[in-house]
């Protein structure tokens, strides 16, 4: 029964800069970035919401907000225009004794406590904006009520040797949490933390309170919330999800997800009808695919005219490739012109870039060379004949 | 901004589209890989600022319904306005109306209640991106009663019988014939007409009530033979696609393969709106061939295509070739078929090995869900 309380909303935490992404992130916040030939980063956790019954979410954002304000809209592209609930953009805002930026993960939330009082809700799942997976969360509520637990984070098995660059959860028999260390330099388990948190809201609050009383907290879920709660000995699960996740907060490993589209191997299965990934549309005609043109194992989104050579690459709407041009192992964002006798080697191409005649951005792989991913930023011009080859450390 | 309203007629003239209209009417019939033949007229008035649509229905209507939705996608879900279907109205017994002036007269209610001054009326089988506003402002400066908007076709074009043939001399309409072309510099209509509101109410009423059921010819014709009316012809000179058959259905789906073509319906700067699907976009795999084709979204190609319009969701197994067709939403060619020359309504299976060979001239139809 439709009540004035929301069982579980969402929170999604998408005020990062995301400096790590170099160049694709100066005009753009991470979770508009594009992925995926067709989508941004964050349709994947909007999607998920709407896929698991949640139908309302918070989204945290005060970097470059605008493109992704616009994107948002009033949330239809995700069913998310809902009379009571939906979805909403919260920016920072002017209160009346003090005005501030989001100083930590924990702080934005906590400075939008009103927003989730609103629907009074019993659950509150906090989400980030950077990462590609598909993921049904109300499998996860279900587990934290069996558990009675007050806060349970997804975890995620991680190969020994990648385990310190997450947030790692050590766990009893039951998987109840009794350690946690971030980004560890000598990894005590292999179950590294998604970012995934759902929080009794009655605890998350009590504990956001005082963790803004305190002058020294950073105001960080992984820093100071999470040991907070362990201290106290609260009921702290640790889900295991056991699908595809990836967090892409850098070039190689956004250029690593785009590529796993394209793997067989790979379980994300973004062609799955009962699982769909929505993202706003923009009105694109089918593709044309020229007499000229060669293309094999790559995604190709509408809206574009392909006469060249394209291999292994994710190719987004509106693209442009002349006959002669040839983009291998490479992800082209929207819009994207590459002209006669161009080439595109292990690459990502941001929105509305001109590759110039016979031009040359990256460099293939021979044997006994480090794989490089180049990168251009939005509306960026190769002159003609020119080779641009970033380094991304 | 200009106050002008749009009705639509769906299914005026079904017949001639055969098997693909069995089941629809001719606005839902799919057109260009990702289209229906309504998007382009819906998105031609919703980029002309055109915000109250009223859609003439006669039956087999569905598929119409279930395209539009609630019209979110061609911006057309006004508070104030937005798309009204019209079905056939009646107190009695009585038949689906017999032409576009007898349904107007179902459309009264939605003219009286407009705000508006001007109404364009349009058909949907003619496929072309065009600007509302700029017609209705040179139907104003010609002081006309009706303006018909038209163009000049080749000289190979065979008219269809319901087309408006109209010469012009010296700004004044000197000849109006229905399905003949006499005089080659002619302009034939597209189906699309420009009025002014009330004008249009009054003459819906006074020839409705007199038994006329056809605009062209009970209207429009009979006003120039007596010489009771001002007749416009706005001349529109970009890429008009006629559909009045299986045949120019098909061939005007082959046009969209011409640059000039695509550019200038799909890249004028005026978008045309779909219904969406949210697709993951098409996958070609390693080995697949596309020789020219316009290839949507959502499809998987492994197999071999050429020369063809590739709609939504298609598979095309590997060993499979498709040559000269449309495959529309959901078809599967399975491994080893070959066909050529064929259209394929939405979720048909070519099963495997299948060899199917239609003409150019004669298309072969493969009706919706069918397995071959």
């Amino acid at each position: 029964m439709i009540g004035t309380r929301k069982k579980c909303i969402a929170m999604l935490l998408a005020g990062g800069q995301g400096s790590r992404l170099t160049v694709l992130t100066e005009k753009t916040a991470k979770p508009a970035v594009p992925f995926g030939g067709k989508y941004k980063i964050i349709d994947f956790p909007l999607s998920n919401c709407v896929n698991s019954g949640l139908d309302t979410v918070g989204i945290m954002t005060q970097y470059q907000p605008l493109e992704l304000n616009e994107y948002i809209g009033n949330g239809s592209p995700w069913g998310l225009n809902r009379n009571y609930g939906g979805v909403h953009v919260l920016p920072p805002y002017a209160k009346s004794k003090n005005t501030e930026w989001y100083k930590g993960t924990a702080n934005a939330i906590y400075q939008n406590m009103h927003f989730v009082d609103r629907y009074d809700p019993e659950y509150v799942l906090v989400l980030s904006g950077d990462h590609i997976y598909k993921m049904d969360y109300s499998k996860m509520i279900t587990y934290h009520k069996a558990h009675d637990a007050e806060c349970t984070i997804a975890v995620l098995e991680v190969p020994l040797s990648e385990a310190s660059r997450f947030g790692i959860m050590e766990t009893n028999e039951d998987d109840s949490i009794y350690a946690f260390e971030e980004k560890p330099a000598i990894p005590k388990s292999t179950k590294a933390s998604m970012g995934i948190y759902l929080f009794n809201w009655s605890v998350l609050r009590e504990y956001l309170i005082a963790d803004e009383k305190d002058p020294s907290s950073q105001n960080d879920f992984g820093k100071n919330i999470m040991p907070a709660l362990l201290r106290d000995g609260r009921r702290m699960f640790a889900y295991r999800f056991d699908g595809y996740w990836k967090d892409v907060g850098t070039i190689e490993s956004l250029w690593e997800a785009n590529m796993d589209l394209l793997d067989p191997n790979v379980p994300i299965y973004i062609k799955d009808p009962s699982f769909r990934i929505y993202a706003r549309n923009y009105a694109q005609p089918p593709s044309l695919i020229s007499e000229t043109a060669q293309i094999e194992h790559s995604y190709i989104s509408e809206g574009c005219m392909i006469h060249g050579t394209v291999y292994n690459s994710i190719i987004s709407r509106g693209c442009y490739i002349a006959a002669g041009a040839r983009v291998e192992n490479s992800v082209l964002m929207p819009d994207v012109t590459l002209h006669v006798g161009s080439e595109v080697h292990y690459s990502i191409i941001g929105e509305g870039s001109t590759i110039g005649y016979n031009a040359t951005v990256g460099r293939p792989i021979t044997v006994g060379m480090q794989r490089i991913i180049s990168v251009l930023g939005k509306d960026t011009t190769v002159a003609d004949g020119e080779t641009i080859i970033t380094e991304n450390s | 901004m200009m106050n002008i309203a749009g009705i639509i007629f769906s299914n005026i003239y079904d017949n001639a589209m055969g098997e693909l209209t069995k089941h629809r009417t001719v606005a839902s019939v799919p057109f260009g890989g990702r289209y229906r033949l309504i998007d382009f007229v819906l998105s031609n008035m919703s980029n002309s600022n055109i915000s109250s649509v009223g859609i003439i229905t006669k039956y087999n209507y569905r598929s119409l319904m279930d395209h539009l939705g609630n019209c979110s996608e061609w911006d057309l879900d006004r508070k104030n306005g937005g798309v009204v279907i019209l079905p056939p109205f009646s107190t009695g017994p009585t038949t689906v109306y017999r032409g576009n002036l007898e349904a107007l007269g179902n459309a009264i209610p939605f003219l009286e209640s407009q705000n508006c001054d001007y109404v364009v009326l349009c058909d949907t089988t003619v496929v072309c991106s065009i600007d509302f506003e700029e017609v209705v402002e040179a139907h104003k400066a010609s002081g006309a009663d009706v303006t018909v908007i038209a163009n000049r076709e080749k000289r190979d074009y065979v008219c269809n019988a319901n087309d408006l043939v109209i010469s012009v001399s010296d700004h004044t309409v000197t000849d109006l014939v229905i399905g003949q072309r006499e005089d080659p510099s002619a302009w034939i209509g597209m189906g699309m007409f420009v009025m002014e509101r009330k004008y249009l109410l009054r003459v819906v009423r006074s020839y409705v009530a007199r038994g006329r059921y056809l605009f062209e010819r009970d209207y429009l014709q009979k006003c120039f033979v007596e010489n009771t009316i001002k007749i416009n012809v706005f001349s529109f000179d970009k890429t008009v696609l006629r559909n009045q058959n299986i045949v120019s259905y098909f061939q005007n789906n082959f046009r969209l393969f011409d640059r000039n073509v695509r550019k200038e319906l799909f890249f004028s700067g005026a978008p045309v709106y779909t219904k969406v699907r949210d697709e993951a976009p098409a996958y070609l795999a390693p080995g697949s061939k596309m020789n020219q084709c316009v290839l949507a979204d959502g499809c998987v190609i492994s197999g071999n295509a050429e020369n063809s319009v590739i709609f939504r969701d298609v598979i095309i197994e590997a060993g499979a070739t498709v040559r000269n067709c449309i495959l529309m939403q959901g078809t599967r060619v399975c491994r080893g078929a070959s066909i050529d020359y064929v259209i394929t309504d939405k979720n048909v299976v070519i099963s495997e090995n299948r060899v199917l060979t239609g003409a150019a001239s004669a298309p072969l139809i493969i009706n919706k869900n069918m397995h071959v």
